[in-house]
């Protein structure tokens, strides 16, 4: 058995179950079906959307609303709001609000999710859709002051633009009423240590204690979807995942792509081929949860803390072995539509020798963190408690990956929507209760074990596989054009959560839209809720225990 | 090893004017004894600085690196050694940035305040081998006095900095020096009571009677081994005052960039390091005299500043320890500690101490 039959089986069966769920909820709303090929999708109408999802959410069990897609076509503008479930992900469900070209304005669904305001402001800001009753709807990836929504149809390309960034008014220079003021206003970033990336935090602090922070990204917009979307299926997507989450997720992030390409274009991939990408996979996952680990210390620790450099160390181990299999330290473009690049290199025992070494000395290695991080009295004193995430809130907020599991939500797309070689192998999925800080990093240590588990077994079985049966990839046409109107959200368990790619093809070589659903973007979006009432320090902490890569926030 | 010799403290010589015999400046009556003491305090504070020259951008490279599984600096000398001159050369020759809403003249002098409070205090620091600038009978009160002048150039270069940051590094330091300044000088006092003067000559002196005696090795009384609970708290209070980990917060760089030194730069920025340095080496230096012996040490009495300056080093390195492997706490965490914690087992420890030496006194 192909694990894409295992694939349609699975999506075909929850696709009728959660068509009847929903169906019978959107009754009263749905003008119409959109089918996409993960989900039904239901079309509603702009002002009816707030009560579908609240509907959808209270009464179906579709909590988890898990992406939001903006997209213009010639006559209309489209909001797509992907929802699915936190205890089943395979239960999916699309709503389609379309409006018109002529008055882009939907209803706001930031009362039902509160993951949709950000996402909202990103499509007003790519996009040009208006949302009534938005709380905040200003631009969020590009300058405040930019001119026209970058993936719209009739935006000038070809005019630069130039941003001149302006001095604005501190809030502490007068208060509202004219009274002195007694907060402190303090931009964290662009350029700040802690920041991991270039992100500006916008932080209200009376005394060392944070009023307000308002998170100001894309600063590290690249126009990755647009560049999705100027390339072609087959070949020169693949490249772009990696610089995604760029800390050495590189095999994780093109599963992503990987994972909805095949699916839209129904492409099987070979078993052989699954194993060496969960492998890679699990290895890059590793490298990332290193990164997360080290520089979390550094960020608790100070700069010239041990743990960051041994969790370097450690990271530079892995990406050796993953150099040995794709070639390259970090943008690996390793995964093909259909399987992989090549096989494992040769001498095959040499390699397969050098992985094992590298799970023999873990132990060890986790043992000394443990000792140097985890079990530290000022470390625990430092994080226990401080940062708090509930399982409500990081489920209003799309938190997903070790963010959502250190606040006990069960989730893991490796598990709850199998792909890969995955659910034949025998791992756990790691949680925590607490929800604070100390808890993300005690997920991270975990997922350690458990990756170094699967790549173990991987190896089991890529020593076993018989050596007339190596098949790396399938067959695959030169040119994919996907059938027209296909539309496909599908996504994958990455170092930091569900990352998820929807794409509508148009029957050309290359997707009408391409929209990537970062975990570090809504992860990231959680932090004011997590920090008021906590000190500057613990803010720092907890950008550091969200672990957001900015290249795959701004993306 | 043999026992440790006993310094000749009683009949002290200080640097002045042992240098004032061997110049013969001391037939020119005031002036001449002026121009000594001077040259005195010019060599005590040269080596001071040539130390910190070491130490700053070589040592602590080397230190930390060690600690980390790297290699650090090693193009430049045997070991990289002369970085040390490619450093000065650097940090000397670049632009001094001054923020246009710094507050001048106090964004000016908080450098030299810090750095100068460090080296004010080595003078009455008992160094061995004659090295001994000057020995008031209030050397120890002294010292921690001078010591605390630095609080007023780390809230001067937060305040005049005209940056957030630095105000809040500023504000941090202020509330943790006067937070630990309290146990540290208490803790002193506790010495105090063993010696019976504030005159550091006679602390190191009193040092020098054997605790125990083992036939060949005669244990020292170093006041770390007759009283090591107030040994460990001084140690704390001590990183406290300096500023290192676990208590680097007016600093704490992944928090305040660089707290009250971020807006200095190039000889200001020597100036606000060398000070930071300086005052880890004098709390190595009172920490070595008060509880570790100052000089003594195995060997003739000649070599006492090679012990002395063996035992700042270790203290260093501790310091350096610290660093690479213990977390920071937060302000408050720390305010805490001090307040509630140190101050109150200062305050135990010398109630026990002063009960202790009544007793058998």
């Amino acid at each position: 058995m192909s694990s894409q039959t295992g694939l349609e089986t699975g999506a075909s069966s929850s696709a009728t179950e959660s068509s009847t769920a929903a169906e019978s909820v959107l009754e009263a709303y749905a003008l119409g079906r959109d089918d996409h090929l993960n989900a039904p999708a239901f079309v509603i109408r702009p002002d009816e959307v707030t009560a579908a999802l609240a509907d959808l959410r209270d009464e179906a069990g579709f909590d988890h609303c898990a992406c939001v897609t903006a997209q213009q076509y010639e006559d209309r503008y489209e909001t797509i709001y992907h929802l699915r479930s936190y205890a089943d992900p395979t239960q999916e469900v699309s709503v389609v609000v379309p409006t018109p070209i002529d008055d882009p304005v939907s209803r706001s669904v930031t009362p039902v999710f509160e993951t949709a305001n950000w996402h909202e402001r990103e499509a007003y800001d790519l996009v040009g859709i208006e949302y009534e009753g938005h709380p905040d709807l200003r631009r969020i990836l590009l300058p405040e002051t930019w001119q026209g929504h970058p993936l719209s149809l009739e935006y000038d390309r070809e005019t630069p633009q130039i941003v001149t960034l302006s001095e604005h008014d501190s809030p502490t220079v007068a208060g509202e009423d004219g009274s002195e003021p007694e907060t402190l206003f303090l931009n964290v970033g662009p350029h700040h240590p802690a920041t991991h990336g270039v992100m500006h935090v916008k932080v209200v602090l009376d005394g060392e204690t944070v009023v307000d922070a308002d998170p100001d990204i894309g600063y590290m917009h690249r126009c990755e979807e647009q560049m999705c979307q100027q390339s072609t299926y087959r070949h020169q997507i693949m490249p772009y995942p990696d610089r995604w989450d760029w800390v050495s997720s590189g095999l994780l992030n093109e599963w992503a792509y990987a994972r909805v390409a095949e699916d839209l274009a129904d492409l099987e991939v070979p078993e052989y081929a699954q194993v060496i990408r969960t492998m890679g996979a699990e290895l890059s996952r590793m490298a990332a949860h290193f990164v997360a680990l080290g520089t979390y210390a550094l960020d608790v620790h100070g700069e010239f803390t041990a743990t960051f450099q041994y969790a370097f160390r450690d990271r530079e181990l892995v990406l050796d072995c993953l150099e040995e299999l794709t070639g390259q330290r970090m943008m690996f473009n390793y995964l093909r539509l259909g399987g992989v690049a090549w096989d494992l290199p040769e001498p095959r025992e040499e390699f397969l020798e050098g992985v094992r070494d590298l799970l023999e000395d873990l132990p060890a290695k986790i043992d000394e963190y443990h000792d140097l991080v985890v079990t530290n009295e000022i470390f625990q004193a430092r994080c226990v408690d401080t940062g708090v995430l509930e399982a409500d809130v990081a489920k209003q907020y799309g938190c997903t990956g070790p963010v959502a599991r250190g606040s006990g939500v069960d989730y893991d797309l490796r598990r709850d929507d199998p792909y890969g070689y995955y659910d034949r192998l025998e791992w756990d999925v790691v949680t925590e209760s607490a929800g604070d800080n100390y808890a993300r990093l005690l997920v991270r240590m975990g997922e350690l074990e458990e990756s170094a588990k699967i790549v173990e077994q991987c190896l089991d079985v890529l020593e076993e596989w018989p050596e007339g049966d190596r098949e790396i990839q399938s067959n695959v046409p030169r040119t994919l054009k996907p059938d027209p109107d296909a539309e496909l959200y599908r996504a994958v368990e990455g170092a930091k959560g569900e990352l998820g790619i929807y794409v509508r093809a148009d029957g050309t070589e290359t997707p009408a839209r391409f929209k990537i659903r970062s975990p570090s973007f809504s992860n990231l979006s959680v932090l004011p809720e997590i920090v008021r009432g906590e000190y500057l320090p613990d803010l720092i902490a907890a950008i550091g225990s969200l672990d957001c890569i900015m290249g795959e926030v701004d993306r | 090893m043999s026992a440790v010799t006993p310094l000749q403290n009683g009949d002290t010589v200080l640097l002045p004017e042992r240098i004032a015999d061997l110049t013969g400046l001391g037939e020119f009556g005031v002036a001449g004894e002026l121009l000594a003491a001077f040259l005195g305090a010019f060599v005590i504070a040269n080596l001071m600085m040539a130390m910190t020259g070491v130490a700053g951008p070589w040592a602590k490279r080397k230190i930390t690196a060690a600690f980390t599984d790297r290699i650090a600096v090693n193009h430049l000398g045997p070991a990289g050694i002369f970085i040390i001159v490619a450093d000065a050369v650097r940090l000397l020759s670049k632009e001094n940035i001054i923020p246009e809403n710094a507050d001048r003249p106090a964004y000016d002098l908080a450098p030299i305040v810090i750095a100068g409070s460090a080296l004010l205090g080595f003078a009455v620091i008992p160094m061995g081998s004659g090295i001994h600038l000057a020995d008031p009978e209030v050397g120890l009160v002294f010292v921690f006095a001078v010591a605390g002048i630095a609080s007023i150039g780390l809230v001067m270069a937060g305040y005049a900095s005209g940056n957030k940051y630095s105000m809040l590094g500023g504000l941090r330091a202020v509330a943790q020096n006067v937070a630990y300044e309290i146990p540290l000088v208490v803790t002193g006092m506790s010495v105090v009571l063993f010696a019976g003067s504030l005159q550091m000559g006679t602390i190191v002196e009193a040092q020098a009677q054997p605790l125990v005696d083992l036939g060949v090795v005669s244990i020292p009384s170093w006041y770390a081994l007759v009283n090591p609970f107030a040994f460990v708290l001084f140690l704390i209070a001590n990183f406290a005052e300096v500023g290192r980990n676990p208590f680097d917060m007016p600093e704490a760089p992944a928090e305040l960039i660089a707290g009250y030194q971020t807006e200095y730069s190039s000889v200001y920025f020597v100036l606000v390091y060398l000070g930071e340095f300086l005052h880890i080496f004098l709390g190595g230096a009172i920490i070595a005299t008060i509880f570790l012996g100052g000089p003594a040490g195995p060997g003739p009495a000649e070599l006492g500043i090679v012990w002395f300056l063996l035992k700042i080093w270790a203290v260093f390195l501790l310091t350096q320890w610290l660093r690479s492997a213990i977390p920071r706490v937060r302000i408050d965490q720390l305010i805490e500690i001090g307040w509630k914690g140190l101050l109150v087992l200062s305050f135990a420890n010398l109630a026990l101490t002063a009960a202790i030496v009544g007793v058998i006194a």
